[in-house]
């Protein structure tokens, strides 16, 4: 926590606490035919709240994967409404979706989240320059300064180490403001310590920038980090834990069978 | 073993039919090349050794023979007939008797007897039929065109004693460039039969034979020569065929050493884009590789299936390449001939096929596979599995820096090149020159491509700087990533380009060699002649014809028969002296005959060692004292050369007109044209025949045009295999890239931007390419010239920008139709798909 007390001076403007950031509606998403088919989701209903740091929880094959690459309109569904904000994105076509994607929505992926053949600071700014917006040079300048990367900067990615790597991510996510942060398993590839280090920032970034972080983990220490927890089982919602902490989480996973 | 191989074939089938295609194309341009190149070779022989087609042994008089008058006994052709090993013989022979044309103007004509043996007949028939009967007759297809005759036409002409004879035309024929059909006289073929009314007495200057299938060429002259006894030259068709050419020229020996030099290009280019695929294709297979040997498998085993594929893939795909290879050079061929010289109607398509062909096809398509798969696999199995395990499947790990060693070796190649060059300069005769310069740039080019690493990411980022956009600057990073793939993947066309620059640049020169060297042959295009002796064309008529348009110059020709106290004849030629050296330019063994004055003469070296004279002395004729200024080594023009002033200052009386009139067209002239208008100042007069070099010189011209357009065939091929090798490369970037791709769409790049960023990419990789290549290209070029040009035969240095515009052009469309499947491949992926991709 030796960067929260740099945050706290920057705290910008909240996300608008209450109001839903993202949701599903009765979504149906199916892999294969016949008898060979897969519903991978079977009519989920849940919301996102804005301004929260949500974790999706589910043993392997539960659908949280599928449901968090539906809900960022990185895939398509066979039945059902999300929406991001106020726009239904089930109902836009692939351009529109890109725009989305560019212009309102930010990802850090569990690994190869950096383009190789361009230095750390091309990358964060990569997704503004492909919306053709101008960085806020300032927010820019704070995003670097809070996750360390001031002198890594002009480096590649095969010269950052992994833990920098994710972190890079994480100043690209946020350096465009966007509405939702979708993170999958973020932490997957890290050791504990660069784990918890990225961890620590989606969550100081939730609290004190106001931003909503939607994050899908297998982990339950991850997922004690965040305000509340959405448990998957067979493509359908299995529960939630509020204010989880990695004792609640494990039992409730334990409950599903995992 | 064979499980996992089989396995590993089948899961990885659109990887594998890439670099199949990869190595098919390679295959395909070493056998297009070669099939296309024996073509060439094949069409020269027919075009200019004609008279030596399928000739196994020929039979002529010794050189000093008693006997030229009377030729070859005629009981010779049964004997050879009847020796062993001969399938078919022929006599050879020709008589001249006067054609009588439409007009009523009888002109001098070759008649040639019809071969017997169809496969010892030197023409190509063009319509109808041989003749058969004695009183039918086939005409030579120009002679048709320009007396205007046709098959059916009644034919008359005078034989010997007047007598005069009638024939029926049945058909015409193309004659070969040979001496006898270059000598620009009007051409017949009539039975064997018909020739004997025509020409009674029966002189053989050549007998034919071809072989039994099995009896070589060495053992049927052999044969012959035991047969004929002593005093004749027996010669194979093999010899036969090298004379024939030397006659004709040395165009068709040189353009075999060219198209040589052409396969082995080819070669390297296919080896490169096949090695380059396969480089890639290894790279991405590190992992799988490292967990095969993680599972248990020995380092042999991986090898050896590594090995197996590789030569199941190249078996496999060399075997297409090869029959699309044929295919390829059918087509060429084809699109070649629709647009040929004046000659174009009688190409048809060859397609040779030698087991050096085959030997080379597959050696390429088997040995560079194998090699090229083997040893990345061995570098990988070199690494610790779980080392190979761990590491990113991106390339980019392994961009070596371009290593000292390979900057040592590309200066030691350079400065061989560059010496080779110098030498090549410093030649006089222009083959050496040629080669040697010509050899020499190609080792310079190696050196070239052995730098490329170097510079290539160099001109990728001046091109970049350039480029503006998101997807445009990722296309320019993306092409910079990987400098030695960049470099390999340009190297294909860079070569290419290069040969094209080169041969732009050379062949519009090399061009312009070969019409002067037909101009030297045929200086006129036509001669006017009277065809009564006492008669001559008159100074009136002169005039007329030189109004006549298009006519450069028309000169007078004027025979003048003096006296002189050293010899026994003095009967000299006059010229103007502004027709000299160019219209007039008899081989000269010393001095020189243009800007020759009056009271000057360039005499015949037979005739000065008659009289006891040389360079420098003078020669007495008819009271005046010439000065010899030059000796001529040719038989024609009497004593020697005068001026026209001189001409007539000889004779007793003023000449009442000229015997010939040699007249000169403007350049680029359209021949059927002039001779139209010629014409009609000809039927003027009632004694004037216009005699025709012009139509053979197109015709000769014609065929240096279509062996040109062969080149640039070949030409073509080479640039359509390197932009197959960028269309490769960038297909198997964009699987490698799978997961890169994914995230661009993922972070909001849109499916048009990704298509157009990786359009981008193959256009800068093809610009490199060819800007590079078209800056060697032009420098080679240039060096070539200057190798070419000495003293006596400049050849101006021009850089054709027209063509080599439409040439980067032409790289830049053909880079976008390279880059439209991976384009279109890479947008249609799934986003999630693409992330879940290892």
């Amino acid at each position: 926590m030796r960067k929260a007390h740099d945050m706290s001076a920057l705290v910008s403007e909240a996300g608008a606490v209450g109001t839903t950031a993202a949701a599903a509606h009765n979504l149906v998403k199916v892999y294969g035919k016949g008898d060979t088919a897969v519903r991978a989701l079977d009519g989920i209903n849940v919301a996102f709240q804005a301004g929260k740091f949500t974790a999706i929880m589910g043993p392997s094959g539960s659908g949280k994967s599928t449901l968090m690459h539906c809900l960022a309109g990185l895939d398509t569904v066979d039945s059902g409404a999300i929406h991001i904000g106020q726009t239904e994105i089930t109902r836009l076509n692939d351009k529109d979706l890109t725009k989305l994607r560019r212009d309102r929505v930010g990802f850090v992926f569990q690994a190869f989240n950096l383009l190789p053949t361009l230095t750390a600071e091309q990358n964060i700014l990569l997704g503004l320059e492909l919306a053709g917006r101008k960085p806020d040079k300032q927010w820019f300048d704070t995003i670097v300064t809070v996750l360390g990367l001031r002198d890594r900067l002009t480096h590649r990615p095969t010269e950052l180490s992994g833990g920098q790597q994710q972190r890079v991510a994480c100043a690209r996510a946020l350096v465009a403001r966007p509405e939702v942060i979708f993170a999958d398993e973020p932490t997957g590839n890290l050791d504990s310590r660069s784990g918890a280090e990225v961890l620590d920032f989606l969550r100081m970034s939730v609290r004190k920038l106001g931003q909503t972080v939607i994050m899908v983990t297998h982990d339950p220490v991850a997922a004690s980090y965040a305000d509340r927890v959405v448990l998957l089982a067979d493509g359908r919602l299995a529960g939630e834990i509020h204010q989880p902490t990695t004792e609640s989480v494990v039992n409730a996973l334990a409950h599903l069978g995992a | 073993m064979w499980k996992t191989i089989l396995a590993g074939l089948r899961a990885r089938t659109a990887r594998l039919v890439l670099s199949s295609i990869a190595i098919a194309l390679g295959v395909a341009f070493v056998t297009g090349t070669l099939v296309l190149g024996d073509a060439v070779g094949e069409q020269t022989r027919d075009n200019f050794a004609r008279s030596a087609r399928n000739v196994d042994a020929a039979v002529h008089l010794a050189e000093n023979s008693t006997e030229q008058e009377k030729g070859i006994p005629a009981d010779f052709l049964q004997k050879i007939r009847a020796t062993s090993g001969v399938e078919g013989a022929d006599s050879r022979e020709f008589g001249r008797a006067a054609l009588i044309g439409g007009d009523g103007k009888a002109k001098q004509a070759l008649v040639q007897p019809l071969p017997t043996t169809e496969k010892l007949r030197d023409f190509n028939l063009k319509d109808g039929r041989f003749p058969t009967g004695a009183d039918e007759i086939a005409v030579d297809s120009k002679t048709a065109q320009i007396a205007k005759l046709k098959v059916g036409d009644t034919l008359k002409l005078l034989g010997e004693g007047e007598a005069e004879h009638s024939y029926t035309i049945v058909g015409s024929y193309q004659q070969g460039a040979s001496s006898l059909s270059m000598s620009g006289s009007d051409h017949l073929i009539v039975s064997p039969e018909g020739m004997r009314t025509l020409v009674p007495e029966q002189r053989i200057y050549e007998i034919v034979a071809v072989a039994k299938s099995g009896v070589s060429q060495q053992q049927l002259v052999d044969n012959i020569t035991k047969t004929i006894g002593p005093g004749y030259q027996v010669q194979t068709g093999e010899e036969l065929t090298k004379a024939t050419l030397a006659q004709v020229g040395d165009a068709a020996s040189e353009i075999k050493t060219f198209l040589l030099a052409f396969a082995a290009i080819s070669l390297i280019v296919a080896g490169m884009v096949i090695y380059n695929t396969f480089t890639i294709l290894v790279a991405q297979r590190t992992k799988e590789l490292a967990l095969l040997r993680c599972v248990g498998a020995e380092r042999g085993q991986v090898f050896r299936s590594v090995l197996a594929e590789a030569v199941f893939m190249g078996l496999a795909a060399s075997v297409l390449g090869f029959l699309g290879g044929i295919g390829v050079s059918a087509g060429l061929q084809s699109v070649i001939s629709s647009f040929g010289g004046p000659s174009g109607g009688e190409s048809e398509i060859r397609l040779p096929i030698s087991w050096v062909t085959i030997a080379a096809a597959f050696g390429v398509g088997v040995v560079v596979t194998v090699l090229s798969a083997v040893l990345p696999a061995r570098r990988a199995t070199q690494v610790a599995p779980v080392a190979a395990l761990r590491s990113q499947p991106d390339s980019s790990d392994d961009v070596a820096r371009t290593g000292k060693i390979r900057i040592a070796v590309a200066a030691v190649i350079a400065l061989l090149g560059g010496a080779g060059v110098y030498f090549g300069l410093q030649q006089q005769r222009e083959e050496p020159a040629l080669f040697i310069t010509g050899g020499a740039t190609m080792v310079l080019l190696l050196a070239v491509l052995l730098l490329g690493p170097l510079y290539v990411p160099l001109v990728n980022r001046l091109f970049g700087k350039a480029l503006r956009g998101v997807p445009a600057k990722l296309a320019s990073a993306n092409a910079g990533r990987n400098p030695k793939r960049t470099a390999a993947t340009t190297a294909a066309l860079m070569i290419g380009v290069t040969i094209v620059a080169m041969v732009t640049v050379v062949a519009g020169s090399g061009r312009e060699t070969m019409i002067k060297k037909v101009d030297e042959r045929f200086p006129s295009d036509y001669a006017v002649s009277s065809s009564v002796y006492d008669q001559p064309l008159t100074q009136k008529f002169a005039d007329e014809l030189a109004k006549v348009r298009n006519v450069a110059l028309v000169a007078p020709e004027l025979r003048a028969f003096g006296e002189s106290t050293k010899l026994e004849y003095a009967d000299v030629t006059g010229y103007p002296s502004e027709a000299l050296g160019s219209l007039v330019r008899p081989p000269l063994s010393e001095g020189t005959i243009t800007g020759l004055k009056d009271g000057e003469i360039v005499m015949r070296d037979k005739e000065a060692q008659k009289a006891g004279v040389g360079v420098g002395s003078t020669v007495p004729i008819s009271g005046k004292d010439f000065k010899v200024v030059g000796l001529i080594k040719d038989n024609s023009y009497g004593t020697g050369i005068v001026t026209l002033a001189s001409a007539q200052s000889i004779l007793k009386e003023p000449a009442k007109g000229y015997q010939n009139l040699l007249v000169k067209l403007a350049p680029g002239t359209d021949i059927a044209q002039a001779r139209t208008d010629l014409e009609r100042v000809i039927a003027t007069s009632p004694v004037a025949v216009l005699n025709s070099a012009a139509e053979t010189k197109a015709e000769l011209n014609g065929q240096i045009d279509q062996i040109l357009l062969f080149i640039w065939a070949l030409v073509g091929l080479a640039l359509i295999i390197a932009l197959f090798g960028i269309a490769n490369t960038l297909t198997l970037s964009v699987l490698e890239r799978t997961r890169e791709s994914a995230l661009l769409r993922a972070l909001g790049l849109t499916r048009g931007q990704l298509r157009q960023m990786l359009v981008v990419e193959s256009i800068l990789m093809a610009l490199i390419g060819a800007v590079v290549g078209v800056l060697l290209g032009a420098g080679f070029g240039w060096l070539l010239v200057e190798a070419i040009s000495n003293p006596e035969f400049q050849i101006s240095f021009s850089i054709p920008f027209g063509q080599i515009g439409a040439m980067l052009g032409l790289a830049v469309v053909a880079a976008i139709i390279a880059a439209a499947l991976p384009a279109r491949r890479a947008a249609r992926n799934s986003v999630v798909a693409g992330m879940a991709e290892a």
